[in-house]
């Protein structure tokens, strides 16, 4: 089985306190933790120590999606000091004014694919560009994103033949037309399974999806029926 | 940058196609600046499509620029304002505007093109829309909309075509999508006879001599994408399997990487392969080249818009260009029905019965 987690800002905005407590005593061993803004990062990074993380047998932390210029180095300081973690710090490409300053990171260094408003890292082509400037990193596959771009999949297939073995983690969600994240819809699960069988049973998936506590459940299962295992798919013919 | 097949055939042959290389750089220019006078008007949910000479790169003095509002994204009471900027943007840069049945100079929904493909909605208008999206557009601006639509229209013409996805026949040849290609040059054919009528003759001699052509032309680029398919024109693209588990993104990929070129480009990519066919290859290209040369001219342009239905036995320039188009027409038929390639059976099986 794939381990499928939460994004702790999808459970609970800007809250990763509240989004971890919504996990305690549940059969899920994925989490990211989630410092979107800018101002998020610093409590963060200070509370680690006293979180109890020991159900959680893969981590990652979601830089913000938003930078400014000015504030870079800092950032990239504040998450230098969890680098020990060797936890998947993930990315969003068109937050980056210096290239340079990311490059220490190597592998843990999560490069996550854009949705269509963003003017780069949407496609498989600009993705290229930007594993060029930081040829270790490695590649968050948002499944979301790639659909708003391209239903057909197409362009989804294309960033996992191309990534694939870059491949850290995977991103969940539907995106609706305004590109905010939405839970999944049956629309979206016939789609994500036309590219499911390129997507290693090891490779952690985060739900992005805004739910509330007592759909957690539910939802978990929407994404094993997103993402079906080789023999699953066949069960679901 | 790689050099175009066209360039390569030319120098391969010796020839020089001034007209077509003239139309190529002008048809840049033109882009160019259609791209500067509209910057910032599109987004990620709409395009501006450019059409017709302009987007197949055989853009001339006298020709018009055909566009279109491409929406792929939440309906906007503001699009209007966006078709109203754009036609004040783009109609000053053209010396004719777009045709009056209102298929292009305006906005279309993806919708209809996506939904509506054989039925009764399936209109003139957005046949017309759908199989040059595939043949002969390209975009001015931002591209996201546009190949949003373009790979799902394709998708719609791979997933649906039970033959070509189960590999069971034959050929792979993706034939619902050839269909609706064969069926577009029959309707083009069909509303020439309509314009004429009900235009009263008015410019029927430039519409006869551009559907012998370039319009011919376009089928002929969409034949011969599906049929390299089969064949493999393009050994720049690799071998394909449309039965594995990635076949129909692989499919669609191609299709789509196919259809980026012009259909000229096409036509030479088909002539480059098969060196036996040279003399078809000059035929062919040496009597398109005049033919945009005749387009050029603006004077034998208007002349021949001009001329009334009556003369075309008599008129000098007509039946010039009639010459040209019948060279043309045997260089295709030596090309279609050439015995030493596969194309002649599959022209037999796909293209006739």
């Amino acid at each position: 089985m794939r381990p499928i987690g939460f994004s702790s800002g999808a459970l609970a905005y800007a809250d990763f306190r509240r989004g971890l407590s919504m996990l305690r005593h549940r059969d899920i061993h994925a989490l990211e933790l989630s410092a979107l803004r800018q101002n998020e990062l610093l409590p963060l990074v200070e509370s680690l120590d006293g979180l109890d993380l020991n159900q959680f047998t893969h981590i990652a932390v979601h830089a913000p999606s938003q930078i400014d210029a000015s504030a870079e180095e800092n950032v990239v300081a504040l998450l230098t000091r969890i680098c020990h973690r060797r936890w998947p710090i993930i990315l969003h490409p068109d937050a980056v004014h210096d290239w340079s300053l990311w490059k220490n990171f190597g592998g843990l260094l999560c490069i996550e694919n854009m949705d269509k408003r963003k003017p780069l890292g949407r496609t498989a082509e600009e993705l290229e560009e930007i594993f060029q400037r930081v040829s270790d990193a490695s590649f968050c596959f948002d499944i979301g994103h790639a659909r708003q771009l391209d239903s057909t999949m197409t362009e989804a297939y294309l960033m996992l033949k191309a990534f694939g073995s870059r491949l850290r983690q995977v991103h969940l969600s539907e995106v609706n037309t305004r590109s905010k994240h939405d839970s999944l819809s049956y629309e979206s699960i016939l789609a994500f399974r036309k590219v499911a069988h390129l997507i290693p049973e090891s490779v952690p998936v985060i739900l992005e999806t805004p739910i509330h506590e007592d759909q957690i459940t539910s939802e978990i299962q929407r994404a094993i029926e997103s993402l079906p295992l080789c023999q699953d798919a066949e069960l679901m013919r | 940058m790689e050099m175009s097949r066209l360039r390569q055939l030319e120098d391969r042959l010796g020839e020089n196609w001034r007209y077509i290389n003239s139309s190529r750089e002008k048809s840049l220019k033109m882009r160019a600046q259609l791209k500067s006078a509209v910057a910032g008007i599109d987004s990620e949910d709409t395009s501006i499509v450019i059409f017709g000479s302009l987007a197949r790169n055989e853009f001339t003095e006298g020709s018009d620029v055909d566009w279109m509002l491409l929406i792929d994204g939440s309906a906007d009471s503001k699009h209007l304002e966006l078709e109203q900027r754009i036609k004040q943007e783009i109609d000053p840069t053209a010396k004719k505007q777009p045709g009056p049945e209102g298929t292009f100079g305006n906005m279309a929904f993806s919708h209809e093109i996506i939904h509506q493909i054989g039925g009764e909605d399936d209109t003139n208008r957005n046949t017309t829309r759908r199989i040059l999206l595939l043949l002969e557009s390209d975009v001015v601006g931002r591209s996201e909309a546009y190949e949003r639509v373009l790979r799902t229209v394709l998708q719609r013409y791979i997933l649906e075509d039970v033959g070509f996805c189960r590999g069971s026949a034959r050929y792979q040849i993706p034939h619902f999508l050839l269909n609706d290609f064969a069926r577009y040059w029959r309707t083009m054919a069909v509303d020439f006879a309509y314009k004429q009528r009900t235009r009263f003759g008015e410019g029927w001699a430039i519409r006869n001599i551009k559907l012998r052509m370039s319009r011919k032309l376009l089928y002929v680029s969409g034949l011969l994408t599906c049929f390299s398919f089969h064949l493999g024109f393009d050994e720049r693209l690799g071998p394909l399997d449309c039965q594995r588990s990635n076949g129909p993104q692989e499919c669609i990929e191609r299709l789509r990487s196919l259809l980026r070129y012009t259909p000229l480009e096409i036509l030479a990519t088909t002539l480059m392969r098969y060196k036996h066919l040279e003399p078809t290859a000059r035929k062919l290209l040496n009597a398109y080249d005049e033919f945009l040369g005749m387009l050029c001219d603006e004077e034998i342009r208007e002349h021949l818009y001009k001329l009334p239905p009556e003369e075309d036995q008599s008129d000098v320039e007509f039946q010039r260009a009639r010459k040209l188009s019948r060279k043309f027409t045997d260089g295709l038929i030596e090309l279609f029905f050439d015995d030493k390639s596969e194309l002649s059976e599959l022209t037999q099986r796909y293209g006739v019965f």
